[in-house]
């Protein structure tokens, strides 16, 4: 989630600083709290400020830094340590010879830090990172050269990390890699280093993806990469498509509303060449090689967990035996996996720590492994025996919204590719769904619903079945953006506990598509929200009557369950952005919340 | 100075195309199979144009999303103009993006990368403070005309002259100096719009210089519904146009006949035994099912035309649903616009966004269906039918 910048500039090529401060700007999407550069030379010059890039850009001369080829820089949010000047990151050695900055956590950093204050070393802040320059400092001290004494204290380290350091006089940046993405870009003008591409996609799309255990040493025209005994390892160079101009808000006011327009063409561009009416038949080729027919279970975190319920419930409809299960408590749940076990992750950014983790552990207990991710050689893709991606294209705004559509679809794809395969309805209702969507965006009333329930103390979102991952979900992006009390409950769980919360100044989001058995049910909890007096919200495509006891409604067309989930979700992830926009939040970069979360 | 940028103007509905503009302003409405301002759009990067900065207002997000920040070569920027208040009025929403001279264009009629050129080449080497396009057509009083000189002096501009003088055509490509907004300003507005006709008008009672350049390049309007079926077939048989094809990413059974010219999109499925063509366009997800036939039609975007349906001179919007066996027998017949009957027009039928028909529908020809009306299986209909209308 914290963001790395590096930079060693050839003959001819930019000052570190601007590239450094530009590669900061273009991670700001990821969310941070403060933000600091290094240049080393011709002496180590370090600037860093709590809160926006801009404090930074107030604290640092981009003039008097001219000329200067090398640097790096980082943009923090905080795991240790609260945000402040002291704990922002570059970090240094007391002497100020060693700058260092670092995504992810230093497990052994206490036992780390008390041994070097045993040693009389002074520490400036309480982050776990300082550890690092000190470790360094005192091996230069011992006269070891730059690249031993950073490998040397990188040794030390456990836990997950990525690790940029510079040395004053220096033009060599230093890299290691465990647990925590990084990756090197090749171009004319010098060598590039990051924890995500679009840092330094502007000027290169050659890349290096270092792996866990590799240290790398970056000058001007080159990257050596070695293992941490210093045996050098090959890692291949390779060309990513990610197109910069993407990231722009093409004329909406926010990246979120932007990509909650673009699900239309997102989701066909998830659907293309993967279905075929005339044949009746899903067809993901990338999967061809999985013959599993033994218990199936998801891993993911987040809006990537809604997504990966709403996923385990379509392959149960399938009759698969399928659970989705928090990649965070999967390993402490002792959920039993082995060989005859489909382990899948969900993951837009591929590079969540809790779901890597998860998926580790799986890999390690003999299960297959496949990765549902939007990024193109992520970790989780390039980590996992399958991949099946989304293609929902960059997503930009921190709280997901076409991402999740698209992960919605793909899991549907999933479950026919390994179960049974679809009907010629359900083909042809899958091929309706990016139409429906763009029809719910033309004919949406959820502006007037939320200019209705602004000021509501709290908003309750209801649904059962494939709906009880939808008001999950529904509820989770009202908190992100709103930053009110929102909850989602399974419809009948209401009535458990819940109920007491509900009044008058509680509008509760119920999701009812169909006439059928759940329909009516849910209809029931409804019916008992109605009674206390809380204004309901119903989304429906209006078969049944919930909307007799609906004081607004929500229109959906009239589709099957798949459909209904992926629409009713687009009404509310709309419902949640009008809400936050009326309140004048921070919509694209939610206070204390990151894109890509990299931290366990 | 070469000129390098542009504004296209995008933000109005396009009333008389009603009702496929219900939910979509007139310049994303299909030329064959491709939004009308994306014609526009190669046309200003095949001309050398790499800035574009496209004015959006009525139903705005199509646009936007549709296109994202780039085309082609090009950088897109949208300026909002949130009342639509005319084409000056647009132009100035805009203004705060000009510092140089650049070209305008109108975002909502087809127009040749020639047309551009030389607008650009006469502006470029001459001293005036705009430069019009011109073409010679005998509807000149449809649309604006102007009294240009052998030396390409323009000494009156006029909407829809109605006189016997030699006009040409205004094609609503221009190339402006930044002094122009002065004129766009005032001094009063007719009927509390501004529009760009009447600042250049004002430039030309100012005494500044205004030049005109005719050109032969393509320049097509589609003014009513109907016309899109011509615009399509004209693009379709055009070697400047965009030519027949299939794409990769279509499905057509091996027992379909293709009947060429035709435009079938990616997405696209073509049942056994169906007949599509000649000039169809078949927008994106498309479905012609099993034994239909579409001929001389434009289907937009995930219609489907179910099984053994019949479509001729019939232009549908999108996600519409034609039942098995309804039949568009095709034109002419009479069309009611508003107030105004127009006569013998080739439309079988117009269905406009999310119709949906129960099967077995006989449209009379000249019917006009509006969006989300829904019609009940074995129903004939004729004439004008609502927006969101159920026909027993």
């Amino acid at each position: 989630m914290c963001g790395i910048v590096g930079y060693v500039g050839a003959i001819g090529g930019n000052d570190a600083i601007d590239v450094v401060l530009d590669g900061l700007s273009a991670l700001e999407y990821r969310g941070y709290d403060s933000a600091g550069v290094a240049i080393p030379t011709p002496e180590m010059t370090v600037a860093k400020a709590a809160g926006e890039l801009s404090a930074l850009e107030e604290t640092v001369s981009r003039d008097e830094l001219a000329g200067e080829a090398v640097g790096i820089g980082h943009t923090r949010w905080s795991t240790h340590g609260a945000p402040s000047d002291d704990n922002a990151h570059p970090h240094c050695d007391e002497a100020g010879r060693v700058a260092v900055v670092h995504n992810g956590i230093i497990e052994n950093y206490q036992r780390l830090r008390d041994d070097l204050v045993d040693a009389g070393v002074a520490f400036r802040s309480e982050t776990d990172t300082e550890v690092i320059p000190h470790l360094i400092g005192r091996y230069l001290d011992r006269g070891a050269d730059p690249e031993e004494a950073f490998r040397l204290a990188v040794d030390h380290l456990e836990g997950s990390y990525a690790i940029a350091a510079v040395v004053e006089g220096s033009e060599t940046v230093y890299a290691a890699r465990q647990d925590s993405p990084l990756v090197v870009g090749l171009g004319d003008h010098g060598t590039y280093l990051a924890s995500d591409v679009p840092a330094f996609v502007e000027h290169t799309d050659r890349v290096r993806y270092l792996e866990d255990g590799d240290i790398a040493r970056l000058s001007a025209d080159s990257v050596a990469v070695t293992d941490v005994e210093g045996r050098p390892v090959d890692r291949a160079t390779e060309t990513v498509a990610w197109d910069a101009e993407d990231a722009e808000k093409s004329g909406y006011d926010h990246y979120m509303l932007k990509e909650i327009h673009e699900q239309p063409s997102s989701l066909r561009q998830c659907l293309r060449g993967r279905i075929d009416e005339l044949e009746g038949t899903v067809d993901l080729p990338e999967l061809d090689t999985i013959d599993h027919d033994g218990p199936i279970q998801f891993v993911a975190c987040g809006t990537s967990y809604h997504a990966a319920l709403f996923g385990a419930e379509r392959l149960r409809t399938g009759g698969m035996d399928a659970h989705a299960f928090l990649a965070s408590e999967y390993a402490s749940d002792r959920v039993p996996v082995d060989e005859d076990t489909l382990v899948v992750g969900v993951t837009q950014s591929g590079e969540t720590a809790d779901t890597l983790r998860a998926l580790r552990e799986a890999d390690r207990a003999g299960a297959t492994t496949l990765a549902v991710t939007n990024t193109v050689a992520s970790s989780a893709a390039r980590e996992c025996d399958h991949t099946l991606y989304i293609r929902a294209g960059p997503e930009i705004g921190v709280a997901a919204t076409k991402t999740f559509a698209s992960q919605q679809l793909a899991l549907a794809l999933l479950a026919f590719e390994l179960g049974d395969g679809p009907t010629r309805g359900e083909l042809e209702a899958l091929r309706d769904i990016p139409g429906q969507v763009q029809t719910i965006l033309e004919t949406t009333d959820a502006r007037a619903v939320a200019e209705t329930f602004v000021d509501a103390d709290a908003y309750f979102f209801i649904g059962r079945g494939y709906h009880h991952p939808v008001a999950l979900e529904g509820a989770l992006k009202m908190k992100e953006i709103t930053y009110r009390h929102a909850e989602g409950f399974a419809a009948g769980e209401l009535k458990h506990g819940p109920l007491a919360l509900v009044t008058e100044q509680t509008p509760v989001f119920a999701v009812v598509t169909g006439a059928g058995e759940t329909a009516r049910k849910t209809i029931g909890n409804v019916k008992e929200v109605e009674a206390r007096d809380a204004p309901v919200v119903a989304i429906t495509d209006g078969t049944s009557d919930v909307a007799r006891y609906a004081d607004h409604v929500l229109e959906l067309p009239a589709v099957d369950d798949l459909g209904a989930s992926v629409l009713a979700n687009v009404q509310l992830q709309l419902v949640a952005y009008w809400v936050a926009n009326l309140l004048g939040r921070s919509i694209d970069k939610p206070r204390n919340l990151a894109k890509s979360v990299t931290v366990e | 100075m070469t000129i390098r940028s542009a504004v296209v103007l995008a933000a109005g509905e396009g009333a008389r195309l009603r009702p496929l503009t219900k939910y979509r302003p007139k310049p994303m409405l299909p030329a064959a199979t491709k939004p009308i301002i994306e014609y526009v759009f190669d046309a200003l990067v095949e001309a050398g144009i790499t800035e574009i900065s496209v004015v959006v207002g009525y139903g705005r997000t199509h646009v936007q999303s549709h296109f994202g920040s780039t085309y082609r070569d090009a950088s897109l920027e949208y300026v909002g103009q949130d009342k639509q208040l005319g084409s000056g009025h647009a132009l100035l929403a805009a203004e705060s993006e000009v510092s140089e001279p650049r070209l305008v264009l109108n975002g909502d009629q087809l127009v040749a990368s020639r047309l551009v050129e030389d607008v650009r080449t006469a502006h470029d080497d001459g001293d005036a403070i705009a430069t019009l396009g011109l073409i010679r057509d005998e509807n000149v009083a449809e649309y604006g005309g102007v009294i240009c000189g052998d030396d390409g002096h323009i000494s009156e501009i006029v909407e829809h002259p109605r006189d016997d003088r030699t006009y040409q055509l205004n094609a609503g490509v221009y190339a402006f100096e930044p002094a122009l907004f002065e004129y766009l300003r005032g001094p009063e507005p007719q009927l509390r719009e501004y529009s760009l006709i009447d600042g250049i008008a004002n430039a030309i009672d100012a005494g500044a210089a205004v030049r005109g350049v005719t050109s032969d390049g393509i320049w097509i309007d589609a003014t009513y519904p109907w016309d899109l079926l011509e615009v399509t077939a004209t693009l379709l048989e055009h070697a400047d146009g965009v030519g027949s094809s299939v794409s990769a990413d279509a499905r057509v059974h091996e027992s379909a006949t293709i009947v060429e010219p035709v435009a079938i999109s990616a997405d696209c499925v073509v049942g056994p035994d169906s007949v599509v063509g000649p000039n169809v366009a078949l927008g994106e997800n498309a479905t012609v099912g099993a034994n239909a036939v579409v001929e001389d039609s434009v289907v937009d975007a995930d219609t489907r035309v179910g099984s053994g349906a019949t479509l001729i001179d019939c232009v549908t919007g999108r996600n519409v649903r034609v039942g098995p066996g309804s039949t568009v027998v095709g034109g002419p017949g009479d069309v009611r616009v508003g107030d105004r009957v127009h006569e013998t027009e080739r439309l079988g039928a117009l269905l406009a966004d999310r119709v949906r028909d129960g099967g077995g529908v006989t449209y009379a020809p000249g019917t006009v269906v509006g969006s989300d009306a829904v019609i009940n299986a074995g129903t004939t209909v004729r004439g004008t039918i609502e927006t969101g209308t159920e026909v027993q």
